[in-house]
């Protein structure tokens, strides 16, 4: 188990499998919908821009217009990607999480706070070694 | 209808209620707050819907309540194009730097961007960044706050000004970021309990069809068909795109915002407070299509004498017209509260970078007291907003400051983004990067204003210095210089420290270890034992490095 008072500690918990899985079910969300959501919110502002004319066209009733539409598309998109963060945050990236804490702290899971092993941290003269306070 | 008359009482008994209440709360709050941590970070105890909250109350200022619905009565569709920038951009806030921040971070940003890095320079950049985004948002804000008040109340502009520096002051001085983030909250519950009053109204009157918006909008605009057409406001299609693209990094990168994800207890939290401010500011944003097309449908052309060149007075002509001199004075009241919220978290912030970044950890290299870095903050604040007030008053009611909540974004976007998100993300970025990549987005994004159509020679001028560049938003080009100048300045130097610890900011702000905890100091209460409690439950949390 690592000590945490050295780089190559923080290097070994970078390196565990613990960390590394979290790590890749976090990327496998975060880069796609940070792609998509740029692509769309960009795509919005092109046709903004380059496309005044098919933004202004209407369609489905008179008076809702394609560039309308697509502007709440964006809001129904923040919220949409912004729940859909939330939900793999709290279920699937929160214990992979806890696990990596439990694995270096070796804390119960009821309990996921540093334990004692960290109380050595206070005896380090704080400012001379805390990179910041 | 002119509002520049004398004195209405009526709002301003709606103003003495938002004074009262905002100076009871902070009463309260400065019988709680005594640690660095209560100060900056209001104890770090604020739950993710009360945190959310105070974002959307952080974040919505004047341009938003007044300024948004004003664009969409004169120019239509072009106006809601902000609406959507400023709500995407909490995608970017949420993925990648909120829980980060929470879980590597103490009070400002550049305690992130710092931890890897050689502390005086990265602090230095970073309160650079910080300061030119707060300066310039904050003289809008106070500009603004002068000429809207004495617009709706009557108070004369030198006195409006005064009066709301000398408040925002006072919040922070005795009741620091408690007392912010409560006032920001009281705001956000106001602002959007007066969006949702006055969108039913106008439904009410349009046969409430959302549809008839648009359609007797349209009828009463001499633009007709060109109304629900992009193009009326932004016609430079590339400046449609810089706009755009500095609007929506700009949020993840301003320093008042970034410094409320501090003041909740674990990243869990800071998620919970994103998400709740995305549904409460996009919410108000849905309605500023009731309040902008509405105004048109209802009051039509008449009404653009009253509302101003900048379409500032719209939601007051409209709620005068359709509630009177009391929806009026409401909406006045409701316009103060929300200036007051935000000039208090901008003048917030810049006391943490002059006093944290600065003062205790460049002059004093952490070996003052945690009393003193809190004494040098609320002096900072004094300061800030005492500077504030004057230059506010110096420039008086004819300065320009359209352009700079735009140009505090593109700064945000250009030099606090680039360097915040590396220093996250890319295990090579080193110290000079950081200095670099800050200052070059900082001095390309306010270079690029001065010489643009906006401010050189003049508004309204033909072109600006240079014949052949005519952006207004310069985030376009300023973003990218950002992110280059990062590279270039990291290629330059090689910095073995830093990347050796960017394994433990990288396990540290993903996964929360060793994060700072909560004090235990709320509003409603904690007292001596509470603070005991977490203060022992803190100690065996301090980080062992």
């Amino acid at each position: 188990m690592p000590d945490l008072h050295t780089e190559a500690d923080w290097k070994a918990v970078e390196r565990s499998p613990e960390f590394r899985e979290l790590m890749r079910r976090k990327k496998a969300f975060v880069v796609p919908a940070t792609i998509f959501f740029l692509a769309w919110y960009f795509g919005f502002v092109f046709l903004t821009g380059y496309a005044p004319d098919f933004m202004g066209r209407e369609f489905i009733t008179d008076g809702l217009t394609v560039g309308y539409a697509l502007a709440l598309s964006q809001f129904l998109m923040t919220w949409v990607l912004g729940w859909m963060y939330m939900r793999r945050a709290n279920r699937v990236w929160d214990p992979l999480s806890a696990r990596v804490r439990e694995s270096v702290e070796g804390a119960t899971p009821a309990d996921a706070r540093p334990s004692t092993r960290f109380r050595r941290g206070e005896l380090v003269t704080e400012h001379e070694e805390v990179p910041q306070r | 209808m002119t509002y520049i008359a004398s004195v209405n009482g009526t709002a301003l008994a709606v103003f003495a209620v938002v004074v009262g209440v905002t100076m009871i709360v902070t009463y309260v709050a400065s019988k709680r707050i005594s640690t660095a941590t209560d100060f900056w970070a209001a104890g770090r105890t604020l739950t993710g819907p009360q945190n959310g909250l105070a974002i959307a109350g952080d974040y919505m200022s004047a341009a938003s309540f007044l300024g948004i619905a004003g664009l969409i009565f004169l120019f239509g569709f072009d106006g809601f194009l902000y609406c959507v920038g400023f709500l995407v951009a909490f995608l970017a806030v949420l993925f990648l730097i909120a829980e980060q921040m929470r879980n590597s971070g103490k009070y400002t940003f550049a305690d992130v961007l710092a931890y890897r890095m050689k502390q005086p320079p990265a602090r230095a950049a970073a309160a650079l960044g910080t300061l030119a985004v707060v300066a310039f948002y904050l003289i809008a804000q106070m500009v603004g706050a002068g000429v809207i008040i004495e617009g709706l109340v009557g108070i004369s502009f030198p006195w409006a000004v005064i009066l709301t520096g000398a408040f925002m002051v006072t919040y922070i001085v005795l009741g620091g970021m408690l007392a912010t983030s409560w006032v920001q909250i009281i705001k956000a519950v106001l602002m959007l309990t007066c969006g949702v009053v006055l969108t039913v109204w106008v439904l009410a009157k349009i046969g409430w069809n959302p549809i008839n918006l648009f359609r007797d909008a349209r009828a009463n605009s001499a633009e007709g068909d060109a109304y629900l057409k992009p193009g009326l406001f932004l016609s430079t299609p590339l400046d449609t795109v810089s706009l755009g693209l500095g609007l929506v990094l700009g949020t993840a990168g301003l320093p008042h915002i970034l410094m409320r994800f501090f003041t909740v207890p674990t990243a869990k939290a800071a998620r919970k407070s994103v998400i709740w401010a995305m549904f409460l500011i996009g919410a108000f944003y849905l309605m500023t299509t009731a309040l902008g097309f509405g105004t048109r449908a209802i009051l039509g052309q008449g009404a653009e004498k009253a509302v101003g060149e900048t379409g500032n007075f719209t939601v007051p002509t409209l709620a005068e017209n359709l509630g009177g001199d009391l929806l009026l004075a409401i909406v006045a009241g409701v316009a103060f509260a929300t200036i007051l919220a935000v000039v208090a978290g901008l003048v917030i912030s810049a006391s943490g970078a002059v006093a944290h970044d600065v003062w205790s950890n460049i002059v004093r290299r952490g070996r003052d007291s945690e009393h003193e870095e809190v004494w040098v903050a609320k002096a900072a604040a004094f300061a800030i907003g005492a500077l504030a007030i004057g230059i506010a008053l110096l420039g008086g009611e004819a300065l320009n400051v359209s352009f700079m909540v735009g140009l505090a974004f593109a700064v945000a976007a250009s030099a606090n983004f680039p360097a915040l998100l590396l220093a996250l993300t890319w295990r090579r970025f080193n110290t000079t990067g950081a200095v670099v990549g800050v200052l070059v987005g900082v001095i390309s994004s306010i270079a690029l204003v001065v010489i643009s159509p906006t401010v050189w020679p003049g508004p309204d001028s033909e072109g600006g210095a240079l014949s052949w560049y005519s952006l207004a938003n310069p985030a376009i080009i300023s973003v990218p210089l950002g992110f280059i100048g990062c590279f270039l300045g990291t290629m330059l130097a090689r910095e073995p420290t830093a990347e050796a610890k960017f394994d433990e900011l990288k396990v540290r702000s993903e996964t929360g270890l060793g994060a700072e905890a909560a004090t235990g100091t709320t509003l409603a209460g904690g007292g001596t034992r509470r603070r005991r409690a977490a203060a022992a439950a803190t100690a065996t949390m301090v980080p062992p490095l």
